[in-house]
């Protein structure tokens, strides 16, 4: 066989095999059976804040004029309910604040 | 494509292929002192051969280690490239093929200024090739992430053990009756 054809050979061989290759890989791109598993990220936690920097304080849940007390409620009219189910004696939440 | 799965995807399969250029340089240098290969060519078509996969595995392999090099979750400094074992994770896995990547530097290297070396000790150092090989196998055995894949590991040890009897064979009985 002439060495142009065992180079041209090699050639396709090789072509085939990078060809191959990537296929798979790109079909199988993680392997949790791979020998080496380097870590992600540099070290640190995943919820861990970077140094220097502090969580933003959230806003108190409270209305702007104040703290209001809930005014009383009435008594909810009573209901017909299933066998087995009992109406609370709870007041009904009937108002919300008014933002 | 996100660029580093990208890059991720280089690294596999130019590690793969450049193993595959070089199984193709390995063999051809063993058919050139055994008669393993006559049917296929004589000596000089396999000689040409044998200096013509040099122009294979380079690029592979030096797309292998530009990839790993970018890619962010390899964590590979340009000194791991020829300094071996000092990667933070897998020093010896990766350090192996650092080590294979150094002689094999030194194998291509030395075949170029051959006209200009000592004769012996052109061979002796190209003799390593052997050690260079097994070296290779072994990062890939140890860190190649798709060697436990069937087809993958099925031609890597084929290729593997077919170079290891005719190195053997080489080795032990010199050039091989027809």
């Amino acid at each position: 066989m002439p060495s142009w054809a065992l180079k041209l050979g090699s050639l396709c061989i090789t072509l085939l095999v990078v060809a191959g290759s990537y296929d798979y890989a790109k079909l199988h791109l993680k392997n949790a059976a791979a020998p080496l598993q380097p870590p992600v990220d540099g070290g640190s936690g995943p919820l861990t804040p970077p140094a220097g920097v502090s969580p933003t304080p959230l806003p108190p849940l409270v209305g702007v004029r104040g703290n209001r007390t809930r005014p009383p409620s009435t008594p909810a009219p009573f209901l017909n309910l299933q066998p087995g189910v009992q109406a609370t004696a709870l007041p009904a939440v009937t108002l919300t604040h008014v933002s | 494509m996100d660029p580093q799965l990208f890059i991720w995807l280089v690294a596999r399969t130019t590690g793969m292929a450049s193993y595959a250029a070089l199984c193709i340089a390995i063999l051809s240098g063993i058919a050139l002192r055994t008669s393993v290969l006559d049917w296929l060519a004589k000596n000089r078509p396999l000689r040409a051969l044998h200096d013509w996969t040099t122009w294979l595995w380079i690029p592979l392999g030096a797309g292998h280690v530009v990839a790993l090099l970018l890619d962010k979750t390899a964590q590979i400094d340009p000194l791991d490239v020829v300094v071996p074992f000092q990667v933070p994770y897998g020093p010896l896995q990766i350090g192996l093929g650092t080590l294979s990547l150094d002689l094999l530097v030194i194998i291509t290297v030395t075949s170029w200024l051959r006209r200009r070396m000592n004769d012996e000790l052109w061979r002796w150092i190209h003799r390593t090739s052997y050690v260079m090989f097994v070296l290779l196998f072994l990062h890939a055995y140890s860190s190649g992430t798709d060697f436990n894949a069937p087809a993958v590991s099925a031609i890597t040890w084929a290729a593997a053990g077919g170079i290891a009897l005719l190195g053997a064979s080489r080795i032990v009985f010199g050039r091989l009756p027809e």
